[in-house]
């Protein structure tokens, strides 16, 4: 066992306390800043932007808005504009101008109830083609915007009448690496896992993993599809090969237990596609790397070509607090430079180090 | 002992349900215990503190817990995040200084991403999907999608599932398997697009962009996606160009065995940086597979001298020379290949800063030329480096690239294959070839024979009735067969035809020992070469005592010693050959070599255990050097030596061109200006050394030697446009603005997208107005129309030229190159030019060229006082001495002009002074064309 400190280390760099119940929090690309989303007590939705500014945190601007703020994506938008994709309580999404947030920019009332998850591709130069919104919703359906197209999704997947509407956790998108090739992948709180071509306009994937999936993500979104994460209830979380799909048992996984509670969310380090940090419902931290197998794939009994999982080995956990943490994000400037939030009501800047020698 | 104890210690099934027994909570039986399931459960016990704290055997737990399975969940435990204090002092320092700086760079960043306009991309964005299903309206896709079972987008799983996965994923396959059931295999690869669309983006965006493509290519890299890799940093190149994406590529072609591709990228990455160590040792590799083992062995060589403990370049020398020892004329392929430069950069990130600023562009340029002639001189040189080790026996090999003779390699094993080395590298030209060839064969007197086994291979006429020395001709016939079959690689054959005219010699009973010496040598060589070692002594030594310190049967004798691992005798004979010539190559690494074997096999007294080393007469040597030269041989010789001189020179030039590139880059030009003079003194015909001193002195503001140095690059290269750009720099430097803008618009007709150029010609056109409005105060400004300017370079326009006090001295010298002004305008443009510099010469000049007659409608628009004045001054003191006449004509006509009466009125009292002086100075002054009356009637009209 190496010792500690050739390990990498999660240093709390800094910590606020707010007044109101935080659920996401976003770097804004190419600054030092990033914007926090939640609710105030009396009800209605926040968004505070903070600068860090020599180990403190400056509030920058704080908007309010009429209903509660789930989440929230840069994923859609370019470097130059910046703007924020939000969805609400309601279900609406809107994308706001930071610089002036009075108005939305784009503005939609995507689903009947909560809209859970959104992401986001096509900006920020991550993955070829068009910019696309995707949202997740406790009414069951996973849409697919274009900021372009006003009312109306491109792209709509819902359950069939009549079977029962299952509540979409958590969404995202990957395989964007050309223009057309682009593919959403959404868990449910049944622990259903669907993987949707939007190429193809198929179902191309399903898989229950029996507890309800709180996050999958893909490890890149703009390159053929090579890995994904998904994390469930009960505190394991499965690390799918995505490049081979074996026609019946589809693609080869492993799964790990980071703890006993929920593993609310997993996020890649945007530097290193092999490294992502899990975030539990008792306040700690996990950082792993995945291994790769020395062959990724080989063939069944039936000479069938299939995939081979690796390994997941642990870097690194910690415990931030008694409260789960609902959200993290990597700087995508910064490495090892991330935010996260917690229903402890504060926010926490993190740096992780030694990142680049693991 | 209870019965639930004795069941529990006996039974091997241990229940896990059940309660741990405290007994169980012990060191000997954690020690014992193998069940990793049953020591977690104990381990929790001890942790939970229900029977009581033990610490220590808690630790004592963990460790063996940590033994049997190190990764085992029981092991983790909760840890408050590391703060600040928890790391060492100079740790924390280090990560907050960067988040600083990153704090300050982002908002710079920021700042600058706000400032730019936002412009959007949308031509080039692809289409909203879903758009191609229906053009009509969006309610109509709206229509489609309540009705949902007849929606082309699908609504429902069910119906998403109706679309048959296994098909689309088939089609998705590209149909490679048949009737089983397909796998999809995600290889994007083909499909992912290797440039991106980068018109819409900034500087800002661009550098991030390529970084994360040049991320994702080092993942993929990492997951052994070489292919991917390079689509990769394909991409990131494509966006901007970076040494650490050159680089990387390389080694993802490396992985891919392209070597020509790998080796294009190793040449960029050392245009961009020369010497990279990285790209240096990537270099060597490929050169490795590609059987350049000289090539690599050179480059591995630099990067040892760059890093001397580079242990990766070390491994891969010691494996060249492994290689190059092994390596036969027919070279196995590389098998079992070893990667060993393999790591993908991260922290070159720094140089992808420096690199991507558009600011380097401009100066990258000048570096890279450097480059490319450094290579090739490289290049150049490897193929000398060739020739000279296959001098001392080159025999047949010369152009021909069949059994090349090497120089000696190997120190063990008696097979004398292991003297060939690498067939000729394509860089050796035949002509050097035969040059070569040639030289060897000057070694002896009337060795005829031998100057045939140097001729190119490709000259299958072998005259095998050449007369060969004084032997006669049946012999000369066997030996030349023997000399022809030598060449073929026929060794054994060649044997036999030596070995009959060996005979036949005893019986003839001609007294040549030189010819006889040289039968045994050539014998001798074709045993070497048949790996016939002791045989080949045995014809050396009697050579030898025919003709004692002949040089090759001596080399000759000493490669078999050294085969046959006898290595004293070896040295010696090495050590004779070095008497006799020192310039034998091939002796001096051997005896290198075996100097090192024999310290190694005797101790630090090695040279005692040495047989005495003969020494070598002085008419040997003499004999050798006052040789009398046929022509041929002389030029030969002169040849070999002017290579050999141009082979140093130019590897003195590169070295001095590369200093004075990297001082340039420091900022210290007055050094490298001294270096580029040094490369100029070895090569005054490299024009891009001028063009880089030029840069120099531009900088150091020396205007008048930039702008030589630029018209030495351009007599070298007349549309080098560097040389026409600095030019024009010094022109402005010098104040010749019009000059300068001729240089200019050269630049701008030899490459209009040099936006410098651009700005200079237009803040240039500025200057050159400002200075022309000066020059004529009191009149309208006048666009100065610089497209008339006559284009050619070579031959600037006669204002230019006038107005540079170093130009016109030029003139006064070479007056011919001046030509007429051909109207009023030229006429006007070359006098405000003198006058702005108060340059009465060029005016003068410029008098003596126009007619008298032409001179006041010429003036017209120029007259006034101040140009009279002027005038005058050039007349009076430049023009009066030596043509009164012309003088006079000038001073009759020029009152004609109109306005005259006017402007004379307006003359301040000093230039009327100037003017009586100079009508005083004409009175004086005797001559044909006037007379003194004449002179006082005209004064009268001025005065």
């Amino acid at each position: 066992m190496s010792t500690p400190l050739e390990k990498p280390q999660i240093i709390s760099h800094i910590q606020k306390s707010l007044n109101y119940t935080v659920f996401d929090g976003k770097w804004i690309p190419c600054s030092a800043k990033f914007v926090c989303m939640g609710n105030f007590p009396r009800g209605t939705g926040v968004m505070q932007i903070y600068e860090i500014n020599h180990g403190e945190l400056q509030l920058v601007k704080e908007i309010e808005k009429p209903k509660p703020i789930k989440c929230g994506t840069f994923g859609a938008t370019s470097l130059q504009q910046r703007h924020l994709a939000t969805g609400d309580f309601d279900g609406n999404l809107h994308i706001w101008n930071l610089e002036v947030p009075d108005v939305p920019v784009y503005s939609v009332k995507a689903h009947k109830e909560i809209i859970n998850c959104i992401d986001g591709v096509g900006g920020l130069g991550i993955g070829d083609g068009a910019p696309e919104i995707v949202t997740g919703s406790r009414d069951g359906t996973v849409k697919v915007w274009d900021p372009r197209q006003k009312d109306t999704p491109v792209a709509n997947m819902e359950p069939v009448e009549g079977e029962s509407k299952r509540d979409c956790w958590s969404v995202a998108f990957g395989h964007a690496f050309n223009d057309q090739d682009r593919c959403v992948c959404a868990g449910y709180d049944n622990g259903d896992i669907k993987l949707f071509d939007l190429r193809n306009m198929s179902l191309r994937w399903e898989k229950n993993i029996k507890n309800g999936v709180c996050c999958v993500e893909f490890d890149r979104k703009d390159i053929n599809m090579n890995k994904m994460v998904a994390t469930s209830l009960e505190g394991k979380f499965h690390v799918f090969d995505m490049r081979t799909q074996h026609p019946t048992i589809g693609f080869a996984s492993v799964s790990e237990k980071a703890h006993k509670s929920t593993v609310w969310q997993v996020r890649h380090l945007p530097q290193n596609r092999d490294i992502f940090m899990t975030t539990g419902g008792a306040g700690n931290l996990h950082l792993w790397k995945y291994e790769y197998p020395a062959q990724r794939s080989k063939k069944d009994s039936e000479e069938v070509d299939m995939g081979v999982a690796g390994t997941v080995n642990l870097l690194q956990n910690v415990t931030l607090s008694t409260q789960p943490i609902a959200s993290l994000d990597w700087s995508p400037d910064k490495q090892g430079l991330c935010v996260c939030t917690a229903f402890d009501q504060s926010i926490r800047v993190l740096i992780v180090t030694k990142l680049n020698r693991v | 002992m209870s019965a639930e104890m004795v069941n529990s210690l006996l039974n091997t099934e241990v229940d896990y349900s059940n309660k741990i027994p405290v007994e169980h909570l012990d060191y000997g039986y954690i020690e014992k215990c193998s069940d990793l399931r049953y020591l977690e459960k104990i381990l929790k016990v001890l942790r939970s503190g229900e029977e009581g704290i033990y610490p220590h055997l808690i630790e004592f737990c963990e460790k063996h817990v940590e033994k049997l399975n190190p990764k085992s969940r029981a092991l983790r435990k909760d840890k408050p995040p590391a703060s600040s204090a928890a790391l060492p002092t100079e740790e924390w320092n280090q990560i907050s200084e960067e988040l600083k700086s990153w704090e300050t760079e982002m908002r710079a960043g920021e700042v600058q991403l706000k400032r730019l306009p936002l412009f959007s991309d949308d031509e080039n964005m692809p289409p909203i999907r879903g758009s191609n299903y229906s053009s009509q309206s969006t309610s109509a896709v709206e229509v489609k999608k309540k009705n949902a079972k007849k929606s082309s987008v699908p609504r429902d799983y069910k119906e998403w599932d109706k679309l048959d996965v296994e098909k689309e994923c088939a089609k998705v396959d590209g149909m490679t398997t048949g009737d089983a059931a397909p796998t999809v295999i995600n290889r994007g690869l083909p499909q992912i697009q290797r440039t991106l669309r980068t018109s819409a983006l900034t500087e800002q965006e661009k550098i991030v962009l390529a970084n994360r493509e040049k991320d994702k290519g080092n993942e993929a890299f990492k997951a052994s996606d070489y292919e991917e890799a390079v689509a990769y940093y394909t991409r990131s190149l494509s966006i901007v160009p970076t040494v650490a994406a050159y680089n990387n590529r390389a080694q993802a072609e490396i992985k891919l065995q392209n070597w020509n591709r790998a080796l294009s990228d190793c040449q960029k990455v050392l245009e961009l940086e020369p010497g990279n160590a990285k790209g240096l040792l990537r270099r060597a590799t490929v050169q490795k597979h590609l059987g350049n083992l000289q090539v690599a062995v050179d480059d591995v060589n630099t990067v040892l001298h760059i890093e001397p403990h580079n242990e990766i370049a070390k491994r891969l020398l010691n494996e060249l020379n492994k290689k190059m020892k092994e390596s036969g004329p027919e070279k196995k392929p590389a098998k079992g290949k070893k990667m060993l430069i393999e790591e993908v950069d991260e922290e070159e990130e720094q140089e992808t800063q420096e690199a991507c600023g558009g600011a380097v562009e401009s100066s990258r340029q000048p570096r890279a030329g450097g480059e490319s002639s450094t290579s090739a001189a490289t290049g150049e040189e490897r193929g000398d480096m060739g020739n000279a080790q296959k001098k001392p026996h080159g025999r047949g090999d010369s152009g021909a690239g069949g059994g090349g003779g090497g120089g000696p390699r190997g120190p063990r094993g008696g097979n004398a294959d292991k003297y060939t080395v690498t067939p000729p590298k394509e860089e050796r030209s035949a002509g050097k070839g035969l040059a070569n060839g040639n030289s060897n064969s000057t070694t002896h007197h009337g060795d005829s024979g031998h100057r045939d086994g140097g001729r190119p291979w490709g000259d299958t006429k072998v005259n095998l009735d050449a007369p060969a020395g004084n032997l006669p001709p049946p012999l000369a016939r066997l030996k030349n067969e023997g000399n022809h079959l030598f060449k073929n690689g026929q060794f054994g054959d060649a044997i036999e035809k030596y070995s009959q005219a060996i005979d036949g010699y005893a019986d003839t009973g001609v007294d040549s020992p030189e010819d006889l010496c040289i039968l045994y040598s050539n014998r001798a060589a074709c045993y070497l070469k048949d790996g016939n070692s002791s045989d080949c002594i045995t014809d050396c030594t009697k050579a030898l005592e025919l003709q004692p310190f002949s040089l090759k049967p001596l080399l000759r004798r000493a490669m078999a010693y050294e085969s046959l691992e006898r290595y004293r005798k070896a040295y010696v004979d090495f050590k004779t050959v070095l008497q006799i010539d020192n310039s034998t190559q091939a002796a001096h690494d051997s005896v290198n070599r075996i100097t090192r074997l024999l310290i190694e096999q005797d101790g630090p007294e090695w040279r005692d255990k040495l047989p005495k080393i003969p020494m070598v007469p002085l008419s040997a040597q003499q004999h050798r050097k006052d040789e009398p030269l046929s022509a041929e041989e002389a030029q030969a010789r002169a040849q070999r030596a002017a290579e050999e001189a141009a082979r140093k020179a130019e590897a003195r030039f590169t070295l001095f061109k590369s200093e004075g590139n990297e001082l340039v880059k420091k900022g210290r030009y007055e050094e490298a200006a001294g270096k580029y003079s040094e490369c100029l003194k070895l090569k005054p015909s490299e024009c891009s050394v001028y063009t880089n001193r030029a840069l120099c002195y531009v900088k150091l503001e020396r205007f008048a030697e930039a702008k030589q140095d630029c018209d030495s690059a351009l007599a070298l290269e007349p549309d080098n446009k560097k040389a026409f750009y600095r030019r024009a720099m010094a022109h402005k430097g010098l104040k010749d603005y019009l000059a300068c803008s001729t240089d200019l618009q050269e630049v701008l007709r030899l490459d209009a997208g040099v936006q410098e150029a651009e700005r200079e010609l237009q803040e240039v056109t500025e200057l050159l107005r400002q200075s022309l409005a000066a020059a004529s105060p009191g009149k309208p400004r006048r666009s100065v129309p610089i497209t008339e300017v006559d284009d050619t370079e070579e031959t600037p326009t006669k204002e230019g030229q006038d107005s540079t006090p170093e130009q016109n001295h030029v003139n006064q010298r070479k007056p011919s190159i001046l030509t007429q002004p051909a109207n009023a305008y030229e006429f006007g443009q070359a006098l405000s030019a003198a006058r702005s510099h108060d340059d009465t010469a060029a005016c003068a000049e410029l008098l003596c060229f126009i007619a008298p007659e032409t001179l006041p409608s010429y003036i017209a628009n120029h007259l006034d006082g101040h140009t009279i004045a002027f005038i005058m001054q050039a007349l009076d003191g430049h023009l009066l001495k030596k043509d009164p006449g012309l003088v006079y004509q000038h001073l009759k006509h020029l009152h004609t002009a109109e306005r005259f009466s006017v402007v004379l009125m307006l003359l301040d009292k000093e230039e009327r002074r100037r003017m009586t002086q100079l009508f005083e100075h004409l009175a004086a002054s005797e001559s044909e064309a006037f007379s003194k009356d004449d002179v006082q009637n005209l004064a009268n009209k001025y005065i």
